[in-house]
């Protein structure tokens, strides 16, 4: 008896402690957040003591966080939306077609290597590239950039989905006359939706999260996404406490937000788009 | 089907990665092209101390900071391998960090460190003792890089661990437990030796992340202080964007390419020997 009591303490005690851990440093953000700038840098308590929205104010008046959030949403939502469609087809290609020599491994070991090329070793070339095409500061040049990342992520998770597919499903259906195209997108498909999701929410993640080409290719407020955004209030001498964790708490807001209503695949999501 | 992925992955990340290439082998001066030097830059990066210097801080920092992520995210993913209302609450916790865009992360421990009004100074000040200098130190401010990664990054580990471990057998488990194996050598003789192969994964996937990890440094110390956390990437970014060395930072960011792409493929042969 007091053995099981000892225990569920123990659980107990282990959970609280993955908790603090966890959530404290985000508590902090948002705390600091709420305060005025007196108080963060005069007084130094540990919770408000009274609550302000003036640094959030200050991001939307006099600052541009409402051009970073709508350039964030449009930009990931155009670049994954390309990704998914080029994607899956792709995708679908490699699982069901055999090509001439075995292509199709090649193919599809290519695209994996390129998916694991860190942004930072292509970083100058396509500085260089969009400067001489008048790209830069423009969302296009964005799109472009995670559309082409986005697309090999999708390639690689989506594959493996289609594979699972018995072939024998579209071969009925083709046989009662439906075309490669109507079967794939009335019959494969559908079955492939839950891989789909977990493939999108890992791309949206993924990309609103991108910070390296965004610092880059961009530089005003028409084309900067939420990342530049919260970073450009950091690295003065006189740090504005205030406004950084303000811009800290809105920078990640979106995502969050994203993140609690996609909860039921957010595990799949993540974890798939990690090992597959 | 596939012509359009081609077509972006080729124009968007290939062709590139070749133009990078052949950036590597000139000298530069204000964007402009004075001479070709062939590998010039490639040995110039090897007698340079602080490109030397920053491969070392990079490869302590990911020895240190992959480490600590695999041991206690297999500690966390054995912790949450039960079922029940608590573990599943806790582990949609435990993953928010891996989330949270990672330039706030570089804020959140920003307003941790920071010797004026962080989080530690609050907290010092408060027990009435003298706050830390963190992110002034050049020890510490590394170990600070450290242990935000590790908060960051222990979720990812942590998920792949969890669903390697879902998926193990029950059987041997089930065997142990009628032999009268306690847990520590149920761990030790059947968990870990059927969990290496997706510890490896992970490490390895982990490990190529973690090699050109950026945004969080450039927010939380820009290098600093002097190159106590100038990751190689830190230090490619800057030899463009800072001191305009196209072709040497190319050819540094071409050597890290090498590096990632060897351990990729390493990883990809992994994963397919998994598969199958």
């Amino acid at each position: 008896m007091t053995k099981d009591l000892a225990k569920r303490i123990g659980f107990l005690v282990a959970v609280v402690g993955i908790v603090v851990v966890t959530v404290t440093p985000l508590v902090w953000m948002v705390a600091t957040s709420l305060k005025s700038n007196r108080e963060i840098t005069q007084d130094g308590t540990l919770l408000p003591s009274a609550l302000t929205l003036a640094n959030y104010f200050g991001l939307f008046n006099g600052r541009a966080f409402g051009s970073y959030l709508t350039n964030s949403i449009f930009i990931t939502t155009v670049s994954v939306a390309i990704a998914l469609l080029f994607g899956t087809h792709a995708a679908y290609a490699l699982a069901r077609f055999r090509m001439w020599a075995r292509m199709e491994t090649y193919v599809g070991f290519s695209l994996l290597v390129v998916r694991m090329l860190p942004p930072i070793v292509i970083i100058i070339p396509v500085f260089l590239t969009a400067q001489q095409l008048n790209l830069l500061d423009t969302p296009l040049a964005l799109i472009a950039v995670y559309a082409a990342f986005n697309t090999t992520i999708v390639v690689w998770m989506m594959e493996s989905f289609f594979r699972e597919i018995p072939v024998d499903m579209e071969e009925a259906a083709m046989v009662d006359g439906d075309t490669r195209w109507t079967a794939f997108r009335h019959i494969v498909l559908p079955l492939a939706a839950p891989g789909l999701v977990a493939t999108g929410i890992f791309a949206v993640i993924v990309t609103y999260n991108e910070f390296l080409f965004a610092l880059v290719l961009t530089s005003t407020p028409a084309a900067e996404t939420m990342p530049v955004g919260a970073a450009t209030l950091i690295g003065r001498i006189n740090v504005d406490w205030g406004a950084m964790s303000a811009a800290g708490v809105v920078g990640a807001l979106p995502i969050l937000v994203f993140s609690f209503f996609v909860q039921k695949h957010l595990v799949r999501g993540l974890t798939m788009g990690a090992i597959k | 089907m596939l012509a359009p992925t081609m077509f972006l992955v080729l124009g968007v990340i290939v062709y590139p990665f070749i133009e990078g290439i052949r950036t590597s082998t000139g000298f530069y001066r204000y964007g402009k092209l004075v001479q070709d030097v062939g590998l010039g830059n490639y040995t110039q990066a090897f007698s340079d101390p602080a490109f030397i210097g920053s491969l070392f801080t990079t490869a302590r920092f990911v020895f240190f900071a992959v480490t600590i992520e695999t041991v206690i995210g297999l500690c966390l993913a054995l912790f949450c391998a039960r079922e029940g209302r608590i573990i599943r609450a806790l582990r949609m916790t435990i993953i928010v960090p891996m989330v949270v865009t990672p330039v706030v992360v570089g804020i959140v421990f920003r307003l941790i460190y920071a010797s004026d009004v962080g989080l530690l100074a609050s907290f010092a000040k408060a027990i009435g003792v003298s706050p830390p200098e963190i992110l002034g130190s050049t020890t510490w401010a590394f170990w600070g890089l450290v242990f935000l990664d590790a908060w960051e990054w222990t979720p990812l580990l942590f998920l792949i661990l969890l669903a390697g471990i879902q998926s193990l057998p029950v059987e041997p488990f089930e065997a142990a437990k009628v032999d009268g194996a306690g847990a520590w050598r149920t761990f030790v003789d059947h968990t870990l030796p059927m969990l290496k192969p997706t510890i490896l994964v992970a490490v390895t996937l982990r490990t190529i992340d973690a090699l050109t990890t950026f945004d969080q440094v450039y927010v939380l110390t820009r290098g600093g202080p002097g190159t106590a956390t100038q990751l190689v990437s830190i230090y490619g970014y800057q030899t463009f964007f800072t001191y305009q060395q196209a072709g040497y930072a190319a050819a540094m960011l071409i050597i890290v390419a090498v590096v990632v792409l060897v351990a990729a493929g390493f990883a990809v042969a992994l994963m397919r020997r998994g598969v199958r």
